[in-house]
């Protein structure tokens, strides 16, 4: 009995090990780390500190972590409202009856998705936003309005920032729902036409009840990724060189920018070990929102 | 188990053995001449032969590729019967690789090439060896004594200066109407009437929310970023009174990102730019008609010049490089010390080279590139290079962003980064 027990633990040995040392090791020598005294003063003759740089670390979740906070957040509630709606909405389109070229379409769509973030975000910042160069200037000043920098102000900066993460996330949203859409039996629609069910009708009544628990999943994904956001907000207004003169700041960030331009290893990662925390916080209450939510359902 | 043990502690013991056998056969014909000269014969062969094995440096560096093999071309042509090969890789983010690699002997390089304004905090690590160690202070006397100033740091010289830059101001012959202005209020003048922001063009641009591009601005007024003794200077009345002057420049010099500058000026919709001799390649390649004045030509209201940051390209030795391979790197830095390879440098890509004996040479010396900067040099002031200003490109550029930019007052906003910096600087202990 406790061999037949013993056995499916020495089968997934190879790759719990493989996960201890790319996963858990890391974590746990930062955590090693941030008890340590290491910096550019202390490169390789470093001494255990205790909980000293937590002190710090505490000390430095002040007011403007918790502005950082309160951004990360209305970031990944408005993104992903935004997102989930767009992506809806495209995804019927695409699926509409009569629609000649949708393969065609829906190709073009993966586009921004297939592209390497770096590269999109930089084409975005001199392509679109900028005030020489960029589309949406040109634009402005054929129209005969003032040109405008879109990235110097905290709120522009913020939306600019919205619209270029609605533009690299929505096709792989717009595919999960273009994917859910198809596994909905057609033959519930003819049964709510033939009870005089119009298009919102059907929309509310039929393809949003069935799509809900598919994409839940891809939901909850993104919205991680959301919530961590970091190479958008940095690239476009953050770059070393290339401030843009907003101040935005998400706990990401927020944390980068307290944390790793000291080189002092012991308080980043310190800082890092408590941001850590929060997200194993908050990811701990998705889940059991979700399992509520699936709860409720059962 | 045990037997496997005491076979092994067997091997290990007549192994041992045998290895003092070989030491104490050498001794043993110590006292027969012949043999003593058969053996010092054998030992110079040998030392002939060891000298003739082939020893690769390899450098790291994130410049012009083109530069660097024409630099190791040099070096290794002067020391081919030494059989020593100078090898340039280049890396992005030299300064953090440096950090990661610099005691890991078997991954990391034998020496890097870069700013001076990092050597501090490599210093600090205890990662380089100082040239000083390496190479003589008569080997080095043909150095122009501001780059030994920004190789060294407290009181010993870590780094062997290859070459400098300083920021100048760079037009195009073809736009620009009338004389280059020699003070700043004219040139602001200047500026004013031939430049049409809607339209997109500009007579001058500049990386007007940079802290390298507006340090000569900073430092004209007589504030300063950093002082000598690690201590910020963003809010200094000095300081604020620059970053105000500037912002009126900035006003009329389009967003000030690196990108939209030089293209302005490449594309010819900007009569003139502030920037460096890394520009020329783009430049030249564009085909402007370039003029060159020196930024010590400018006069601020207050009766200075501009003065620019000079940055000292320089050569670092790893500790683990410089016991490892002693003959060979000091071979290198004795190379590096002769006028040749600042000819090279100069001749085939504008640098100012940091041995003054270069300048001797009659195309170096009508380099107009090259006579701003050094002209320029007079009063440039090297960048810091203790470790705090690692950390003071944030708070200084965020500074000038919010004000350039976001039109935070200059007052509040130097006092909140000033914080910033200081709570930076604490973080590095």
């Amino acid at each position: 009995m406790k061999k037949k027990k013993a056995v499916p633990w020495l089968y997934s040995f190879p790759a719990m090990l493989l996960i201890g040392i790319i996963v858990v090791f890391p974590i746990v020598y930062t955590g090693y780390i941030s008890m340590t005294n290491m910096n550019l003063y202390h490169w390789s003759d470093f001494e255990w500190i205790g909980l000293e740089n937590y002190k710090r670390a505490l000390l430095k979740v002040d007011s403007g972590f918790l502005s950082a906070l309160e951004t990360t957040l209305l970031w990944t509630a408005g993104n992903m409202v935004l997102q989930v709606v767009i992506a809806y909405l495209i995804a019927v389109g695409l699926n509409a009856e009569g629609l000649k070229l949708n393969r065609l379409y829906k190709t073009l769509l993966m586009f921004p998705w297939a592209m390497p973030a770096y590269v999109s975000i930089l084409i975005w910042r001199v392509g679109m936003y900028n005030t020489e160069f960029g589309l949406f200037n040109k634009i402005l000043v054929a129209l005969g309005l003032s040109k405008m920098d879109f990235l110097s102000k905290n709120s522009s900066a913020f939306l600019a920032c919205m619209v270029l993460n609605l533009w690299m996330a929505l096709p792989f949203m717009i595919m999960m729902i273009d994917g859910a859409l198809q596994s909905i039996d057609k033959s519930m629609y003819e049964s709510a036409v033939l009870e005089g069910a119009g298009f919102l009708q059907k929309n509310i009544y039929i393809t949003i009840p069935s799509l809900k628990k598919i994409i839940a999943p891809a939901v909850i994904m993104t919205t991680f990724t959301t919530f961590k956001q970091f190479d958008i907000i940095y690239l476009l207004t953050m770059q070393k060189g290339s401030l843009s003169g907003a101040s935005l700041q998400t706990i990401i960030t927020y944390a980068h920018q307290n944390a790793f331009v000291s080189n002092n290893y012991g308080l980043s990662s310190a800082v890092s070990i408590v941001i850590f925390g929060i997200i194993i916080v908050f990811s701990f209450g998705m889940n059991r929102s979700g399992k509520g939510e699936r709860g409720e359902e059962a | 188990m045990k037997k496997l043990s005491m076979i092994l502690a067997g091997i290990l013991v007549v192994s041992s053995l045998a290895g003092c056998g070989a030491g104490s056969e050498s001794v043993t014909t110590d006292n027969d001449v012949p043999a003593v000269q058969e053996t010092e014969s054998a030992q110079e062969t040998k030392e002939t032969d060891v000298n003739k094995e082939p020893v690769t440096i390899t450098a790291w560096h994130d410049n012009d590729e083109t530069m660097m093999n024409a630099l190791a071309d040099v070096v290794n042509e002067a020391l081919k019967e030494e059989n020593i090969t100078l090898k340039f890789e280049k890396k992005s983010d030299v300064t953090g690789q440096i950090q990661l690699y610099g005691t890991d002997a078997q991954n990391g390089p034998d020496m890097y090439l870069f700013a001076h304004d990092s050597l501090g905090s490599f210093a600090e690590m205890g990662i380089l060896e100082p040239v000083s160690n390496l190479i003589s202070a008569e080997q080095e006397s043909d150095l122009i004594p501001m780059t030994i100033q920004a190789a060294t740091y407290k009181g010993e010289q870590y780094l062997m200066p290859v070459y400098y830059e300083t920021l100048l101001f760079m037009y195009n012959k073809d736009l620009w109407e009338g004389e280059i202005p020699s003070t700043t209020e004219d040139l602001y003048a200047y500026m004013k009437e031939h430049t049409d922001s809607e339209a997109g063009t500009y007579a001058l641009v500049n990386q007007h929310s940079g802290a390298y591009n507006v340090a000569p601005f900073i430092n004209g007024f007589g504030g300063y970023i950093l002082d000598s003794d690690g201590n910020p200077g963003l809010d200094l009345q000095e300081t604020k009174d620059a970053v105000t002057y500037n912002k009126k420049f900035a006003a009329l010099q389009a967003d000030g990102d690196y990108n939209t500058v030089t293209t302005l000026f490449n594309e010819g919709k900007a009569a003139a730019i502030i920037g460096g001799p890394w520009l020329i390649s783009g430049i030249k390649e564009a085909g402007i008609n370039l003029g060159i004045k020196s930024l010590a030509d400018f006069t601020l209201p207050d009766g200075n010049t501009l003065k620019p940051y000079s940055g000292v390209q320089c050569l670092g030795v790893l500790k683990y490089a410089a016991e490892n391979k002693h003959d060979a790197i000091v071979k290198v830095l004795e190379t590096l010390a002769q006028p040749e390879v600042g000819i090279t440098l100069a001749k085939g890509f504008n640098c100012a080279p940091a041995n003054s004996k270069a300048y001797d040479d009659p195309e170096v010396a009508a380099n107009e590139m090259i006579l701003a900067m050094k002209e320029t040099a007079k009063v440039a002031q090297p960048m810091p290079n203790i470790p705090q200003m690692n950390v003071m490109w944030g708070p200084t550029e965020s500074l000038l962003a919010a004000v350039n930019k976001s039109g935070e007052d200059v007052d509040a906003a130097a006092e909140k980064y000033q914080n910033e910096a200081l709570s930076a600087i604490a973080d590095m202990q």
